[in-house]
């Protein structure tokens, strides 16, 4: 497995000019300073710690967790018993086992044993909350920070109870505090590019895509769940351990709040955007407390008016809301706005013609008396069908005959009622679409489905690195770039898929599902809302994935020139039944399939 | 002029006055990092105003001894402990002799640190957990009735009221709602009483059916309940008890000390609770509403106004007592050796107390709305349990 994986070089070039922009400053503070800008900037190191690690899951996955602080809490108290003196232990948590009660482990000791124990805890909460999707895996996530809030509650013995753990001792100060925002800015900064950030911001970008190109998205973001999970530990640990007091009402909704705002005024998609939210929010707490002790203007003597700072802060995340939803600094990293940490990706030339993908091995995808019932209504019904690789086959059939549906019966986003599908001799009913998409089947949606905040590059990427687990980073962008060449996009590599216009979106599409290396693909109507020269051009594209690459296509169109030009066999849907299947002269002679398009009193009359 | 040029006058001007702040010489500083916005607003805004009537007395005469005027820096920790710590850092840079921390156990301990570390000693206005100052370190005090103390005194008026069989209504949730019981009952048993049963509630709950029918089947039938809920759960228990035809008296602690309370009617009749001080004729604490009223022009609206008042008038006599000296160690030494010091509410003491002072508590029954003078409990020393 190639370090490269895990490890981007441009993603570590990223995170170390970030750790600079943070950590001389802090240390400057560190040496002139001393006083209350001592603790402002150690608790600022904490806080970001916080949003830093929420960001790995919540920015990665686009899921916004509520529960982070529970990881906290758990790490503030598993240091802490960890930390404190034995002598006091014992009267502090006299139920604890005589083993902890009797050994006493240093900070750096005490944060690995918590961030291991806490992780594994994430890990099974995980496997249950990953699999829902947006606002209910939110939801889920709060009923998370309750249930852990009223468990160290309720654990009084083995905690404090409601009451607060004290004599925690003074470990963390602007070094510490330093080293481990770092790391936590660090590690989140190189998770947004390695390969399992890469798949879960694919599906944080369209769950439905990211499976069609084979990515299992709840196991994309377990692990980032339980990296974020333990990053939240470390920094409740590091709260616990700066306060040197704490009981569990502290890592309750306040504190979530407090992250959340950081997070959302930053930019949750984005580390960089972290630490300016951490920063912003932070100095202008600074700024607007000082203003709320009074002042003397010289023409006018201003009060002391309490509560200026949170009504300030409130107006100012108001404002950065309405102004700019995805935060102040949206989906870029510090890179994009230092030139000289950019690295220039497509356009460039490529070493020599790519080289030629080898066709795909002729084989067949059979759908053999596919049925798919709601309740009565029978939306497919028992239909029969091959595709063969190197042929292209049209299905046609007016509105709400169930070609969509048969569609997704292949693809897996539906389960058949009864029939299957298979390739070759695998059957591939039952399965979940990613897994059909890994057994061999690509897809393209009717309306396109990018990746649309990535990169055109990064699109493919993403569809390769699902494909090629441990290929290293220059192969896995070198051969991105030769797909997009082979549609002829690749000087469009760097852009961001959801600006390309939309004859490029639909070439984008195609060479994403090509990464997969697919016998058969399946395109819902390729051609909607396309000019005329658009649709040559995509006729021209889908030739040679026929020709050249020797794929089965099965598309699905209401263009009927241009399903009757493209295809070698039309199967005919109507209410769920296959009432035609053959060439594309046989199917205009057929009276059915005029019936069906026409009603029967037309149809009567033109065979007349 | 742009706004940016008004931005920087305003913050040029804002520096020039922290610059200048602190010269001022031969005055005593007190700073309050308060928490005056957020969940702790409710009683440190109210100490606030006692603590500014009480200073506006003394420099008003002259000073502490008629020489040393009272200066007050606040800073507002927003009831967070982080910012706790952050404004104790603040005042003491101002220079301070004496720090007041918030009202909550936790940012308490965190100002408090902060100072012992200075050596400067620390007064909690409000924070009544007994085992603040044993947390933080021999700079470390408190003011207000503590828990031990209160659950003391209510135990003392059980015993006399001849009650045998007491049932205590707790809840984890809070400190406050699980060892102020636990207290009395500590008390109660040593003094012959005998815990009939300890009900558990969830604070918020609502419905109190499950804790009444528990209560209604205990036999022998308790002859009193204890409990330190407050809103909204004790009016919703003690609604719910008494429609169940339950008529056990019930003794209450200062949380219920609230216009909400007195507004049940004739559910809450006869209901007896402690608090820091009731302001008979001609008591010290009806002379300091007066002042109060006359100083604001309302009523004051919570006991809090009165022991902040308190927590001035013991760095008053501390003062004296060191003969004007005013560095932390010579304060501390006089704030730990102070006897009957006359306050708002009574009398405080806090020699041999290990700096949880021992002061009068005050017992009310509530009588057709009214709040009526039962008593006022000073608890004999060496029966106050030991704070957990």
């Amino acid at each position: 497995m190639a370090l490269s994986t895990y490890l981007v070089p441009s993603a570590a070039k990223s995170a170390v000019a970030l750790c600079l922009v943070v950590a001389l400053p802090c240390l400057a503070i560190h040496v002139a300073f001393t006083g209350p800008l001592v603790t402002t900037i150690t608790n600022f190191l904490v806080m970001l710690t916080a949003v830093a690690a929420l960001g790995v899951f919540a920015g990665n996955s686009g899921i916004l967790s509520f529960g982070h602080c529970a990881f906290m809490a758990l790490g503030a108290q598993i240091s802490a018993t960890l930390t404190i003196a034995p002598a006091m232990k014992k009267s502090a948590f006299p139920l604890l086992p005589d083993f902890i009660l009797q050994n006493q482990l240093g900070l750096v000791l005490a944060l690995l044993v918590t961030m291991i124990l806490v992780g594994t805890v994430a890990w099974a909460i995980g496997l249950a909350i990953c699999r829902l999707n947006g606002s209910s895996a939110s939801i889920s996530t709060l009923g998370l920070l309750i249930i852990v809030e009223s468990l160290i509650v309720a654990a009084q013995g083995y905690t404090r109870g409601n009451q607060a753990v004290y004599g925690v001792q003074k470990l963390i100060n602007i070094p510490t505090a330093l080293a481990l925002a770092l790391l936590a800015i660090a590690v989140a900064r190189l998770f947004r590019d390695s390969r399992p950030g890469l798949l879960l911001r694919a599906g944080r970008e369209n769950e439905a895509a990211a499976q069609s190109v084979g990515i299992d998205v709840p196991r994309q973001r377990l692990t980032a769940w339980v990296v974020s999970a333990m990053l939240s530990a470390m920094a409740g640990a590091m709260m616990a351990h700066f306060l040197t007091v704490f009981s569990p009402k502290q890592f309750y909704f306040d504190l979530t709040f407090a992250i959340i705002v950081m997070q959302v005024v930053g930019g949750m998609a984005s580390v960089t955007g972290a630490v300016a939210g951490a920063v912003l929010v932070t100095a202008l707490i600074e700024v607007l407390r000082r203003f709320e002790n009074g002042l003397d203007l010289g023409f006018m003597q201003v009060p002391q008016i309490f509560g200026v700072t949170q009504v300030g802060l409130s107006l100012i995340i108001i404002v950065t809301l309405y102004r700019r939803r995805e935060g102040l600094l949206g989906f870029a990293e510090i890179e994009n706005f230092w030139p000289a940490l950019r690295r220039v990706i497509g356009g460039a030339p490529i070493g020599g013609t790519p080289a030629a993908a080898s066709p795909a091995p002729a084989g067949e995808l059979a759908v053999e008396g596919v049925t798919k019932a709601y309740g009565g209504l029978v939306a497919v019904d028992q239909v029969n069908l091959t595709l063969r690789t190197g042929e292209i086959l049209g299905l046609i059939g007016p509105n709400g005959s169930g070609k969509t549906t048969l569609l997704g019966c292949i693809a897996g986003t539906h389960a058949p009622t009864a029939g299957k599908v298979r390739i070759d001799q695998t059957e591939i009913t039952g399965h979940p679409p990613y897994v059909v998409a890994r057994l061999g089947i690509g897809r393209t949606f009717q309306n396109i489905r990018l990746f649309t905040n990535l990169t055109a590059l990064e699109n493919v990427m993403a569809a390769l690195a699902q494909r090629h687990s441990a290929i290293p980073r220059q192969e896995l962008e070198s051969r991105a770039l030769d797909l997009l060449g082979e549609l002829k996009i690749a000087e469009l590599a760097g852009r961001t898929a959801g600006t390309l216009a939309y004859g490029q979106q639909r070439r984008l599409e195609i060479a994403r599902a090509l990464a997969l290396e697919p016998r058969f693909m399946l395109l819902d109507e390729p051609a909607a809302g396309m000019n005329e020269s658009e649709t040559n051009d995509l006729l021209g594209i889908l030739a040679w994935l026929v020709k050249e690459r020797g794929l089965g296509l099965l598309i699905v169109d209401h263009d009927m020139q241009l399903i009757m030009r493209l295809c070698q066999r039309i199967a005919v849907l109507n209410k769920g039944q296959l009432i035609a299947l053959g060439t594309p002269a046989e199917v205009q002679r057929n009276p059915a399939v005029r019936e069906a398009y026409l009603g029967r009193r037309h149809a009567e009359k033109m065979i007349a | 002029m742009s706004r940016f040029l008004k931005i920087g006058v305003s913050l040029a001007a804002l520096a020039i006055s922290t610059a200048t702040g602190a010269l001022a010489d031969d005055v005593l500083k007190i700073g309050f990092a308060g928490g005056f916005t957020g969940y702790l607003a409710p009683y440190d805004q109210p100490t606030l105003q006692g603590i500014e009537l009480a200073v506006d007395e003394i420099n008003n005469a002259g000073g502490i001894d008629g020489k040393l005027k009272i200066e007050v820096i606040t800073r507002d920790m927003r009831s967070e402990i982080a910012q706790s710590a952050v404004m104790a850092q603040e005042l003491i840079d101002q220079g301070i002799n004496v720090m007041l921390a918030p009202c909550d156990v936790d940012p308490a301990v965190a100002a408090g640190q902060i100072a012992q570390g200075a050596g400067i000693p620390t007064i909690a206005p409000c924070a009544s957990t007994p085992t603040l100052p044993g947390i933080v370190g021999d700079y470390m005090f408190a003011n207000y009735t503590a828990d031990n103390l209160q659950g003391t005194a209510l135990a003392d008026f059980a015993i006399q009221q001849g009650y045998k069989n007491a049932l205590i209504l707790i809840s984890k949730d809070t400190p406050y709602t699980e060892k102020l019981p636990g207290y009395f009952a500590k008390v109660f048993e040593a003094k012959g009483g005998k815990l009939a049963d300890a009900v558990e509630f969830k604070m918020g709950q609502q419905d109190f059916s499950a804790e009444v029918t528990k209560i209604k089947q205990l036999n022998p039938a308790p002859d009193v309940i204890m409990t330190a809920a407050y809103e909204p759960d004790f009016p919703a228990f003690i609604k719910q008890l008494r429609s169940a035809g339950i008529a056990t008296p019930v003794l209450g602690s200062d949380g219920i000390d609230s216009p909400t309370t007195l507004a049940l009617g004739e559910i809450a009749e006869g209901v007896v609770f402690a608090n820091a001080g009731f302001p008979s004729a001609g008591s010290p604490l009806a002379k300091f509403n007066d002042a109060f009223k006359a100083h604001f022009g309302q009523e004051s609206s919570t006991v809090y106004t009165a022991t902040g008042y308190d927590v001035i008038k013991i760095v008053e006599a501390a003062v004296k007592a060191t003969g004007g000296k005013t560095d932390g160690a010579s304060l501390r030494e006089a704030i730990d050796n102070l006897e009957n010091v006359p306050v708002a509410t009574g009398t405080i003491t806090y020699k041999g107390m290990n700096r949880v002072p021992l002061r009068v508590v005050a017992l009310n029954r509530i009588v057709g709305g009214q709040k009526t003078h039962v008593a006022d409990v000073t608890p004999n020393g060496a029966d106050v349990p030991p704070a957990e």
